[in-house]
């Protein structure tokens, strides 16, 4: 009998478990998903700006030549190869302006081709 | 022609024939040294805000080899440079006492703006200011003379 007592309470612990991990799993919010695109020597947009916090990924595509997208400061670098696309996952932890550079030499505007970030509360 | 018109000709000819590459004597080196140094090369003051670490230095040389290799070899040292005994003025070693004595503002200055009419090309906006400085870490630390082999452009 304490045995079968034993054994209702493990399996109803298992039941709730799951069903409060699944619970989980639907709370979370996918990232939000933020295009850019890449060309000779600009990206677009060329401003973007996100809350603090905010997980998000940014997807990169390039519409000619190789490029990369490096925020310095935040130890971020993106590689995207001829006409591919990158995706880089992103959660800001602080406020204020970021500047990314492209990080693969495009050519002659290459020291140009920038992005600001702007994270705000 | 009339007679000035020749002689004024004939005067520019000469002029330009005294314009010839021919290797700057020790006199002429030593002035342009100077002045370069002292006079036309500016921002002695400011200061690299990248500081020298492995992945900084490593920086440096990816941003180096885009295209100051084709002039100063992958060393910063000329190795490699198929055209380096045929060039006047000719192109220095980056390891030598005349680059280093620059400060690391004069040298961003150079990247930035190039030496008229030395051929340096300015790079300003062909490579970004965080790709230049970090050129200036690598001219800091250049590895030794002969050991980065031959430019890739001049293997093929």
């Amino acid at each position: 009998m304490k045995t079968k007592l034993l054994l209702l309470l493990l399996l109803a612990g298992f039941v709730s478990a799951g069903a409060f991990s699944t619970h989980i799993i639907h709370a979370q919010e996918a990232p939000k998903r933020i295009e850019i695109t890449a060309k000779r020597f600009a990206y677009e947009p060329g401003e973007i700006t996100l809350k603090k916090g905010q997980p998000v990924v940014l997807v990169i595509k390039s519409l000619d030549v190789a490029h990369g997208l490096r925020f310095r400061e935040l130890n971020l670098n993106a590689k995207i190869n001829k006409g591919g696309s990158a995706e880089l996952p992103l959660t800001p932890d602080k406020t204020g302006d970021f500047v990314a550079h492209c990080s693969v030499f495009c050519g002659s505007g290459h020291g140009g081709m920038m992005l600001t970030l702007h994270v705000v509360d | 022609m009339r007679p000035p018109q020749i002689t004024i000709a004939a005067i520019c000819l000469l002029g330009l024939a005294g314009c010839k590459a021919s290797p700057p004597s020790r006199f002429e080196t030593s002035t342009i040294t100077f002045a370069k140094h002292h006079i036309f090369i500016g921002n002695k003051d400011q200061k690299n805000p990248i500081p020298y670490t492995h992945q900084n230095w490593e920086d440096g040389k990816e941003a180096f080899s885009h295209y100051c290799v084709a002039c100063h070899g992958t060393d910063g040292q000329n190795t490699g440079v198929p055209f380096i005994d045929h060039i006047s003025p000719p192109i220095p070693s980056l390891a030598s006492a005349e680059v280093q004595r620059y400060t690391d503002g004069q040298l961003k200055w150079i990247l930035d703006n190039g030496i008229r009419p030395s051929g340096m090309p300015g790079s300003q906006g062909t490579l970004s200011d965080d790709e230049l400085w970090s050129i200036v870490v690598y001219l800091r630390h250049l590895p030794p003379a002969g050991s980065q082999g031959t430019p890739e452009m001049y293997t093929h």
